[in-house]
C-alpha cells in the first residue's frame, strides 16, 4: 500500500470498515509512512474537535413562537375558506339555479310534452285507428288538387284496387308485445 | 401522560399525532428542535436563519405529519425536510450575498447564543479554534458539507445519512473521506497562516 492509497482508505481506517487483508496492508504501511502516522493522529484530532462542538439550544420563547405561528396559520386557513365561500356563493347559487331549470326543462319536456305531441309514435297505449274514417287517399288527392284549383283530368283509380292501409297488423303485434 | 410520554418512540409519537394528539406533536418538538438546530446551524452559520429553517421544519411536521410512513425512521424523515430546507435557505443567501457581522459564529457579544456546552477555555486546549472549524465547514462545496455535518456533528451513521440525502452508501462513504481530507487540509493552511 502506497500514501496515495491510503488517503483514500483512511476514513475506513478511522471507522473500523476494512477487511481484515485491507486493514493489515494499511497498518503495514503506516508502521513504515510517519507522514501517513501524523496524517492519521490529525485528523482523529479534527473529527474529535467536530464531535465536540457547543451544542446550541434554542431561545426560551421558541416553542411558545412556533405555536403561535401554528395558530396563525390555522386561522388563515380557515379565514380564506370563509372568505372563498362569500365570494363565490352567489355565483354558485346562481349557477347552480340554472342548472336546476334546464333539468326540471329537459324533465317536463320528455315527460310531458313529447307523449302528448300528435307526431310521437304511440306508446304501450294503443290508441284504436279507424282507417274507414280518414278519406281514401285517392279522394283526397282529388280534394287537394280541386282545391287548389288546378286543371287537370284526373283518373279516379277504381276503388276497388286501392290497398288500404290495414291497421289491424299493427295493434295484433302491439298486443302481443303487451 | 407527563409520565406515559418518556416511553413513547419517536413513531409511536407520530402515530399519536396524525390520529389527533397534539400533545405527542408538542413531544417532538422538545426532542428535536435542538437536535435540528446544531445541524441546520453548523450549515448556514447564522443563527437567527437556523432557527428559522427548524421553526419551517417544525411547522412542515406539523402540516404534513400525514404524509409520514413508518417505512423509515421519524428522525430521518424530519432531518431530511430540515437538509431540503437549509439547502434552500443557503441558495437564498448566497443570491442575496449578504454577509452580516452579527451572524457570524461566536464573537458576536451583542447577539447571546444559549448553549449548554460552551466552554470558553476549551478553545486554548484545543488543536484548532470553533471559529477555525465553523470557517472550514464553511469552505467546503455543499456535497461535503452536509454528509460532514451529519456523520461528526450529528454522529449519524452512514446508512441513515444515505436514507436522509437519498443517495448510496458508497457514495456517503466516498463524500466522507473526502470531506475529511478537504477540512483536514483546510484546518492546517488556517492553523498556518
Amino acid at each position: 500500500m502506497d500514501c496515495y492509497s491510503f488517503d483514500r482508505i483512511m476514513s475506513d481506517y478511522i471507522d473500523a470498515n476494512l477487511n481484515v487483508k485491507t486493514r493489515k496492508e494499511a497498518d503495514e504501511h503506516l508502521s513504515i509512512c510517519p507522514r501517513c502516522r501524523e496524517k492519521l493522529t490529525d485528523m482523529k484530532a479534527v473529527l474529535i474537535e467536530l464531535s465536540c462542538l457547543p451544542k446550541l439550544k434554542t431561545r426560551s420563547d421558541f416553542e411558545s413562537r412556533l405555536m403561535d405561528r401554528i395558530a396563525k396559520s390555522k386561522e388563515q386557513r380557515e379565514s380564506g375558506f370563509v372568505r372563498a365561500f362569500r365570494d363565490y356563493s352567489r355565483p354558485i347559487s346562481v349557477v347552480a339555479a340554472v342548472m336546476l331549470l334546464v333539468a326540471t326543462s329537459i324533465f317536463v319536456y320528455t315527460s310531458v310534452v313529447i307523449p302528448n305531441s300528435p307526431d310521437s309514435v304511440p306508446s304501450a297505449e294503443i290508441r284504436s285507428v279507424a282507417p274507414d274514417r280518414t278519406m281514401p287517399a285517392p279522394a283526397a288527392a282529388a280534394a287537394g288538387t280541386q282545391l287548389a284549383g288546378a286543371k287537370t283530368e284526373t283518373e279516379l283509380p277504381d276503388s276497388n284496387k286501392i290497398e288500404r292501409p290495414n291497421y289491424n297488423n299493427q295493434i295484433m303485434m302491439v298486443n302481443e308485445n303487451k | 401522560m407527563d409520565k406515559d410520554k418518556i416511553k413513547y418512540t419517536d413513531e409511536e409519537l407520530v402515530k399519536r399525532f396524525q390520529n389527533g394528539d397534539e400533545r405527542a406533536y408538542i413531544e417532538l418538538v422538545k426532542r428535536y428542535k435542538d437536535r435540528l438546530l446544531n445541524f441546520v446551524y453548523r450549515y448556514l452559520n447564522s443563527y437567527e436563519q437556523s432557527e428559522d429553517v427548524v421553526q419551517d421544519t417544525l411547522m412542515k411536521l406539523y402540516t404534513s405529519a400525514h404524509m409520514y410512513r413508518e417505512i423509515a425512521k421519524f428522525s430521518t424523515w424530519i432531518f431530511t425536510i430540515a437538509a431540503n430546507l437549509a439547502k434552500s435557505e443557503l441558495r437564498r443567501l448566497k443570491r442575496r450575498r449578504v454577509v452580516s457581522i452579527h451572524t457570524m459564529g461566536f464573537d458576536d457579544k451583542e447577539y447571546e447564543i444559549p448553549s449548554d456546552s460552551y466552554n470558553p477555555a476549551r478553545e486554548t486546549e484545543s488543536n484548532y479554534g470553533e471559529k477555525q472549524i465553523q470557517q472550514a465547514i464553511d469552505t467546503l462545496p455543499d456535497q461535503f458539507k452536509t454528509v460532514i455535518i451529519l456523520r461528526e456533528v450529528q454522529q449519524l451513521s452512514y446508512e441513515e445519512i444515505s436514507r436522509i440525502l437519498g443517495i448510496s452508501i458508497g457514495t456517503v462513504k466516498s463524500r466522507i473521506n473526502r470531506g475529511r481530507l478537504r477540512l483536514q487540509k483546510m484546518l492546517k493552511d488556517l492553523k498556518e497562516q
